[in-house]
């Protein structure tokens, strides 16, 4: 919010680019009303983007699919968090699905967790989730990993850190 | 509750010595002593207490999903890591490499060439490989293809494919193989499809020509020819049986139902959409025929309910039933 683009200018910008944004992402959603409500997010995003008003410069087709595509990972992620979330819930017993509020609060929480998950290695993820799901201490993932307990420790070390940033 | 702890900027080595005490306070079981040097490290400075509280937000947050159903969500979605992985970052590298391909098409097609394509549920997507051979992947799909001097070869991770094969301007026409986690199939001139129905079962429907089926576990190699599927897994194959044509009608987004069962047409119609999609076992055997979309599962689902006694009722939109209608 630091460095909000002039009114004008951003008026200018979404005269001259709603219109195809909203084509493009619907290309990429499949869906109009997705990709409407994405479009009002992509010109969100860019209201508030702190880059000063030069780099977007001659090439706001550019930034603006920059923005865009985030934001369709973003919704895919999600989409992808909910069918994870939904296929656990089919293993309970029939009439004991949580109510709408939890599911949506449980799968904010996912969202958040796949996105820590996301940037390790598969290595230190597996190692890291073997201590947080499963309650492994180091020695017992060491001895089922066969790696030494130093190793593990660096790799849960480094998972921490990464999901520290994001925390 | 982390708010406060985010806004602020944490010097690196903190908040990897506040890691650090989370290992040993978390994960091993700590003594008095450490105790006591954790608590002398926590109040030199109130910086690391900042960092400390980060730390602690990552277990606070796993704490929300303790649950089986949170861990098995979390489960779920490391095994699919790959494919989604892929799925997301084809996004926006699949147009570079299909295009070096391109290139490469243009001055030697048998050069070595290699790519990665994966689906999206509910999404299908048709590729023109550099030897003219055609691919179309199904919903919730994942292929590797690796064209070498030698063969020219694609790897099915996930999901459904169908291939139509091309004849090889290669000067030595080099073979075309699928590979699965059960078999290896070599294209005999051919149009087919093959679908990973799980992690160890494999069905292949051959159009036209033949395919010929080497399968790994029982080293067994046997030739199917147009007309004919099949399913193999590690224990075997399943005898062939005459195919039934509208199998591969998915790829015109297409469910063409025979007096199929209610419960496979809605096993069906689930691989193209996100959430569950089920099926009440009152109304499983229940017989339907009809063209369905595969595109527009909404529509399907609707003219279901309007032709079949049964309802269609949904917890969230991500969770619909049909069940015989009340």
């Amino acid at each position: 919010m630091s460095n909000p683009l002039p009114h004008a200018i951003t008026e200018s910008l979404y005269r001259d680019h709603h219109s195809w944004l909203r084509g493009w992402l619907r290309g990429r959603l499949g869906c109009s009303q997705q990709a409407a409500d994405l479009a009002q997010d992509t010109f969100l995003r860019l209201m508030n983007n702190r880059r000063p008003l030069s780099t977007i410069g001659d090439k706001p087709r550019a930034l603006l699919t920059h923005i865009a595509k985030g934001l369709v990972i973003d919704h895919w992620r999600k989409r992808d968090v909910e069918r994870a979330y939904l296929d656990a819930l089919m293993q309970l017993p029939e009439g004991e699905a949580p109510s709408p509020e939890t599911t949506h609060l449980i799968i904010e929480t996912l969202t958040r967790i796949d996105a820590m998950l996301w940037r390790m290695s598969a290595r230190t993820r597996d190692i890291f989730l073997l201590a947080q799901l499963e309650g492994l201490t180091l020695e017992q993932i060491a001895t089922q990993t066969q790696t030494p307990v130093i190793t593990v420790r660096r790799h849960i070390h480094k998972a921490l850190l990464a999901c520290m940033e994001l925390a | 509750m982390t708010v406060a702890a985010k806004e602020k900027t944490i010097h690196p080595a903190q908040l990897k010595e506040a890691a650090d005490w989370a290992i040993s306070l978390h994960y091993e079981s700590p003594g008095a002593v450490h105790q006591q040097a954790f608590e002398r490290w926590l109040n030199t400075s109130p910086a690391h207490e900042d960092a400390w509280q980060r730390a602690q937000a990552v277990f606070e947050t796993f704490k929300q999903i303790d649950s089986n159903t949170g861990k098995t969500a979390v489960r779920n979605l490391q095994q699919n890591h790959l494919t989604r992985r892929r799925a997301l970052e084809l996004f926006s590298t699949a147009f570079i490499t299909l295009s070096a391909g391109w290139i490469a098409h243009q001055q030697l097609p048998w050069q070595r060439w290699t790519a990665q394509v994966a689906t999206r549920t509910g999404e299908q997507k048709s590729l023109a490989l550099p030897d003219g051979s055609r691919l179309v992947l199904n919903t919730a799909s994942a292929i590797d293809i690796i064209f070498s001097e030698h063969e020219r070869r694609v790897r099915l991770i996930d999901g459904e494919i169908l291939i139509t094969t091309h004849a090889d301007s290669a000067p030595t026409p080099r073979p075309f193989l699928v590979e699965t986690n059960n078999g290896l199939l070599r294209a005999l001139g051919t149009r087919f499809s093959v679908r990973q129905l799980d992690k160890s079962h494999c069905r292949l429907a051959v159009f036209e020509h033949a395919v010929e089926l080497h399968n790994f576990t029982s080293g067994q190699k046997q030739q199917i020819n147009a007309g004919k599927q099949i399913e193999f897994a590690a224990h075997g194959n399943t005898a062939p049986i005459p195919l039934d044509n509208s199998n591969a009608l998915w790829e015109k987004g297409i469910l063409l139902a025979k007096g199929m069962r209610l419960g496979d047409v809605v096993a069906e119609l689930s691989r193209y959409r996100p959430g569950i999609l089920r099926c009440a076992p009152e109304v499983n055997e229940l017989l339907v025929s009809g063209s369905l979309s595969l595109v527009d599962t909404e529509a399907s689902l609707a003219l279901l309910e309007k032709n079949l006694p049964v309802q269609i009722s949904r917890t969230t939109n991500y969770w619909v039933t049909v069940s015989a209608r009340i």
